[in-house]
């Protein structure tokens, strides 16, 4: 998710496509559509690789269009219930929507600040209220031991893990971890006593 | 770094448990001994039947050899924890604590169970305590920032445990604070 050259996070957050809305012809590079035309006409669409938009919107040559992931449609959705939300769905297996989410926002126009801004509330807060959920459902986890165990009323719950994006998954290991150790501790205990 | 993962992000509950057992708690020995020289200082000397400050470690030792009896420090007893559970389930903030209190409960209720006035008892105190706290933090995490946190009264044992996802958490807010423009 950060600038880090060698991060594996930052390469896999990039790995999306965004489409971009031509301002000028190009000629001869119809083949980055896929399609059989030659030359890529003003106001034609193409998915790009996130590394390309940011030369091509840099460039002025194209305006990037907002991906579906951050749509009007997601937002709505994200600011009724965030946890219902399956992030992971939104940006493919392994996505990280957050890194994602990020990458667009430092592409978007600097003259526009506000949307920049909106931006990033948007994701802030979709990650604050997320994250209560994300620790909640790890520390149950951990009580539960190795057995596990995944009740008729898991559902909903059930729904929220397999939607987590890949940054929180991280949380969710961690905090797992945390509290089978202190877990783990307590229990020690236990047995000395016995 | 050649550490393991789970050791890279906070020190392990026996660790703390170590570094507890280096405060003090005051005993009644059963055996004489002069005062003696350790890496720590110097405790002693022990003359029975008059109360002496050493560090729990060499307590719990003597304790071991029935060489003494450890007296419980004020906080572990059952009016205080009941006291603290009633602040703490109707106060916003932590109450406070002994730093090591998880810790050096834990060790005492192990090891010298028989020196405590109703063990069951502070037992289940201790646990509902330790549950009311840990569902504070987790409400906490709701109003986390990516530059400040402050979390005050919280003691060692629970600072260790939400370290490791409270770093991650913050950080990952950090990447997403978008900086208000150098006018």
């Amino acid at each position: 998710m950060e600038d880090d050259y060698f991060s594996i996070d930052a390469i896999l957050a990039e790995n999306q496509k965004v489409g971009c809305r031509f301002k000028v012809d190009i000629t001869d590079m119809g083949h980055l559509g896929g399609g059989g035309e030659r030359d890529i006409t003003k106001s034609n669409t193409l998915q790009l690789p996130l590394w390309m938009v940011y030369t091509v919107v840099l460039s002025d040559w194209a305006d990037m269009i907002m991906p579906p992931a951050f749509g009007s449609k997601v937002r709505n959705a994200l600011s009724a219930e965030p946890c219902s939300v399956r992030l992971a769905s939104l940006v493919g297996a392994g996505g990280l929507w957050y890194g994602f989410g990020r990458t667009i926002m430092e592409m978007l126009d600097p003259r526009l600040d506000d949307k920049k801004k909106d931006m990033s509330d948007l994701l802030t807060n979709t990650f604050r209220k997320r994250l209560y959920e994300v620790i909640d459902q790890a520390q149950h986890f951990a009580a539960l031991g190795p057995a596990g165990g995944v009740g008729p009323a898991g559902d909903s719950a059930q729904s929220f893990r397999e939607g987590l994006d890949g940054t929180e998954r991280e949380l969710f290991a961690l905090a797992q971890e945390g509290s089978k150790r202190m877990k783990r501790w307590y229990e020690e205990g236990e047995k000395v006593r016995r | 770094m050649s550490l393991p993962p789970a050791l890279r992000a906070s020190v392990t509950p026996p660790e703390l448990e170590l570094i507890a057992c280096q405060e003090l708690v005051e005993i009644i020995p059963l055996i004489p001994m002069e005062k003696t020289a350790f890496i720590a200082g110097a405790y002693g000397p022990l003359r029975p039947p008059h109360r002496a400050s050493i560090p729990i470690w060499m307590a719990l030792n003597l304790k071991q050899k029935k060489k003494c009896h450890i007296i419980a420090p004020a906080w572990l007893s059952v009016e205080f924890l009941d006291a603290k559970i009633k602040q703490e389930t109707t106060q916003a903030e932590f109450t406070k604590l002994p730093f090591h209190f998880a810790e050096i409960s834990r060790v005492l209720l192990d090891g010298a169970s028989d020196d405590l006035q109703n063990p069951d008892k502070l037992r289940t105190l201790l646990q509902d305590l330790r549950e009311a706290r840990q569902a504070k933090a987790r409400a906490g995490l709701e109003s986390l920032e990516h530059s400040t946190l402050g979390l005050s009264n919280l003691s060692a044992m629970e600072i260790n445990e939400i370290r490791p996802f409270f770093i991650q958490a913050m950080a990952v807010l950090k990447q997403l604070h978008v900086p208000p423009r150098q006018p």
